[in-house]
């Protein structure tokens, strides 16, 4: 698999605590990646760097072998898609919320209006088209900030809890239309998570994040089964849990 | 009560017969007002988004001296312009004492704490994660503006309210560096002070009802600004 | 339904509304002159600095259009406290002051901060009263009233802005050799005549007033008499002077001086004597002889 997003020399600090060390990491074309780790292990600081939401202090972030400056940021930044734990409606209708990533590209009314009913129809929220985004429950919320996402036909979607905020019964629901979705298109995922269930069903491989370091990474499978010293003492008592 | 009634029966006499002088003291009073509350806006709006959403030094003791600005007394405002205006002042070559513009400057000068303070506080409010989101969205630095803008523009469109309601009600600054001149710096405040000294109270009550007209009428447009598409 | 295009709308409206107020505003010393006359000769502004009484005499009103009528200016008139007026002249924010307080103004003169200093005309002040008159002044000289007023401890309303009409009352109480702020029952309004007749109508008090005023506002007053009129201390002089401009640079000398000409030729006399007799049966100011 090519590398599609890398990233090199990243060291960002927070006055002279360490948030994110990673002397490389590369995102492959293709793959759902999951990401794990305790709270303010930079889960969210690597998330912004790679998707060009934060500056990479001395180091340097490469898209498809080119190095992105300043020039070309937001070029690239509008071939990804980004969809947070808060939903973060604007406050407007259903449609012009899933609508506003492509009018920021001007694109046409006709192509914004096929799109957007192809996507309420894909998250299954067709009749909530004209309502006011506020007048959402959690999970309707959630459906359109996905949407809004992936109407835009990203080339690498960046999810940060987007499911941890719902019910039970809502989360699987929307877990499953999201897995389905993102094997059709074929989207290049990160995938932060706190759950072991979502990641397990989610994601292909994994890498964990202690300390703004990443401890290990491999097949998702085989980081959650065995662990390596440094990640063990993050997994190890979830693996227990579940087994 | 009798007085009431008679303000009242006046002002419609003086509105309906289109009185000259009623029409122009009006008509400048809006234009004046108008004027400054723009004025106010275009500075105070993105004044008020920069310091909301930039941090820097200093910025704690700006927002401090606006706060405190908000509640500059007008008169304390008209009475610095003075000083400054005056021929003996730093900036009589403009010759700009009882002159509307003078009348303009005072206005701006008391309600642009105002539009800026309030701006700058419902910027400071937004989430951060937001302007994370809206970024990430593919918006430009310009296109992240706008759309903050428009979230936010219950807040702005109050500061915007707030402040032509003080500019409109003033009085006190008007009177000292527009000086009440008729047929130049004669607005709908000062005349009404006038002619209460004066003694003509029914004039004075038909002055007010115009004010309060067309204080109501802008505002009522303001407000319809703000509220409009809640209806969804 | 709020789109960013309509934001943009919005803000460019916004522009142009403030561009095209800006151009009026601005516009508006060309604009001024046009209720006059078209096609008249350029109008310098000059201010002439008078007190709010004599402006809400209405005499001004009348008087400031003839003279903006023969002569080339624009009276800026600024009607203001008379301690105000006279600072204005002795610092050189005015061209001409037309006042009503003899003593302050020979300071001005003897300071040279005023020339060419005119006696115009007079009206004279009365004291008015509640017209079941409680403290028995009624037709008495001035400095028995007041004490016969202050005695009584009846209501007595001041002027306490250091007005014209002000100074004047205080001098009366001086010549009375009293203090009324010994009185509890002495009340200071620090507000205009009109509005310090309205107090003194509430509170059923006594009051010292410029005629004039009295006249307009009777009608406004309820049973309010004339209690003391007539004596000699109680005329209220009207000068008018030019600012000095060789001391101060700014001053607009010709102006100031052509106002000073106008108010004491033989048209402006007998305007001023003809003023107020058609609406209150009576002149309000009269003339030197």
């Amino acid at each position: 698999m090519t590398s599609l997003i890398t990233i090199e020399n990243i060291e960002i600090k927070a006055g002279d605590k360490p948030i994110l060390s990673v002397p490389r990491f590369e995102l492959r074309q293709g793959e759902v990646l999951g990401v794990m780790g305790p709270n303010g292990a930079g889960k969210s600081t690597l998330l912004k760097t790679l998707a060009l939401l934060a500056p990479p202090g001395r180091g340097s972030v490469f898209f498809q072998g080119q190095e992105v400056g300043d020039v070309l940021a937001l070029e690239v930044r509008r071939k990804f898609a980004v969809a947070l734990q808060q939903s973060l409606l604007l406050d407007t209708s259903v449609y012009h919320n899933i609508a506003i990533g492509l009018k920021l590209r001007n694109r046409s009314r006709k192509e914004i209006k096929e799109k957007v009913a192809y996507w309420l129809e894909v998250f299954k929220i067709s009749h909530l088209s004209k309502k006011h985004a506020y007048h959402l429950s959690g999970g309707e919320a959630q459906r359109v900030n996905l949407a809004r996402a992936m109407i835009l036909e990203p080339e690498v979607l960046f999810l940060d809890e987007p499911f941890s905020a719902l019910d039970f019964p809502t989360k699987v629901q929307l877990l499953k239309d999201m897995k389905q979705v993102v094997e059709n298109t074929k989207t290049t995922t990160v995938f932060i998570s706190h759950d072991l269930v979502e990641i397990k069903y989610f994601t292909q491989r994994l890498i964990i994040l202690m300390d703004g370091e990443i401890k290990q990474s491999g097949p998702t499978a085989e980081v959650l089964s065995s662990p390596n010293e440094a990640a063990a003492g993050f997994i190890g008592e979830w693996s227990e849990l579940l087994s | 009560m009798e007085l009431l009634l008679q303000g009242l029966r006046k002002a419609i006499e003086m509105i309906l017969s289109g009185d000259p002088v009623i029409l122009e003291i009006t008509w400048r009073t809006l234009k004046v007002s108008l004027t400054a509350i723009m004025i106010s806006t275009l500075i105070g709006l993105p004044a008020g988004m920069m310091l909301g959403l930039i941090k820097f030094p200093g910025r704690k003791l700006i927002l401090t001296l606006i706060n405190i600005g908000m509640g500059l007394p007008p008169v304390v405002a008209g009475l610095w312009i003075t000083l400054l205006l005056w021929r003996s002042g730093p900036l009589s070559d403009f010759e700009l004492l009882y002159t509307p513009t003078a009348i303009i400057i005072a206005q701006t000068l008391v309600s642009l704490p105002i539009v800026t303070g309030l701006t700058a506080t419902a910027f400071q409010q937004i989430n951060e994660k937001l302007i994370m989101q809206i970024k990430a969205l593919g918006a430009t630095k310009i296109q992240l503006v706008l759309i903050l803008l428009k979230e936010s523009r219950l807040a702005i469109l109050a500061g915007i309210i707030a402040g032509f309601g003080r500019v409109i009600a003033e009085v006190g600054a008007a009177m000292m560096v527009g000086g009440n001149i008729s047929g130049e710096t004669r607005i709908l405040t000062t005349s009404i002070v006038m002619e209460v000294s004066k003694g003509n109270f029914d004039i004075a009550l038909a002055l007010s009802f115009i004010l309060m007209t067309i204080a109501f009428l802008i505002t009522f447009c303001l407000t319809y600004l703000q509220q409009r598409k809640r209806s969804q | 339904m709020f789109k960013i295009k309509r934001a943009f709308a919005i803000m460019l409206i916004m522009l142009v509304a403030l561009m095209a107020a800006c151009s009026s505003s601005t516009g508006n010393d060309a604009t001024k002159d046009e209720p006059k006359e078209s096609g008249e000769v350029e109008r310098t502004d000059i201010i002439l600095a008078t007190t709010t009484s004599t402006q809400d005499s209405g005499l001004l009103d009348v008087l400031i259009p003839m003279f903006e009528e023969q002569q080339p200016y624009n009276v800026k008139t600024v009607a203001v406290g008379t301690g105000q007026a006279l600072e204005m002249g002795s610092r050189g924010e005015a061209d001409a002051l037309l006042v009503h307080a003899p003593d302050a103004e020979q300071e001005l003169v003897d300071s040279e901060d005023v020339v060419n200093r005119q006696k115009i005309m007079y009206n004279d002040f009365i004291i008015v009263g509640p017209a079941d008159d409680p403290a028995g002044i009624k037709d008495a000289a001035v400095a028995e009233a007041l004490t016969k007023a202050f005695d009584a401890k009846a209501t007595f309303v001041s002027r306490g802005d250091d007005s014209g009409t002000h100074k004047k009352e205080l001098a009366l109480w001086k010549e009375a050799n009293l203090d009324p702020a010994e009185n509890g029952s002495y009340v200071e309004t620090g507000q205009g005549m009109g509005s310090s007749l309205q107090v003194a109508a509430e509170k059923k008090g006594y009051i010292l007033t410029d005629r004039a005023t009295y006249l307009a506002q009777k009608d406004n007053l309820g049973d309010f008499e004339i209690m003391v009129e007539g004596d000699e201390s109680l005329l209220n002089i009207y000068h008018v002077m030019e600012v000095n401009a060789e001391k101060h640079e700014k001053v607009k000398k010709d102006g100031a001086k052509a106002f000073v000409e106008f108010m004491i030729a033989e048209d402006t006399k007998k305007t001023i004597a003809d003023f107020g007799v058609e609406e209150y049966g009576e002149p309000l100011f009269f003339l030197f002889e």
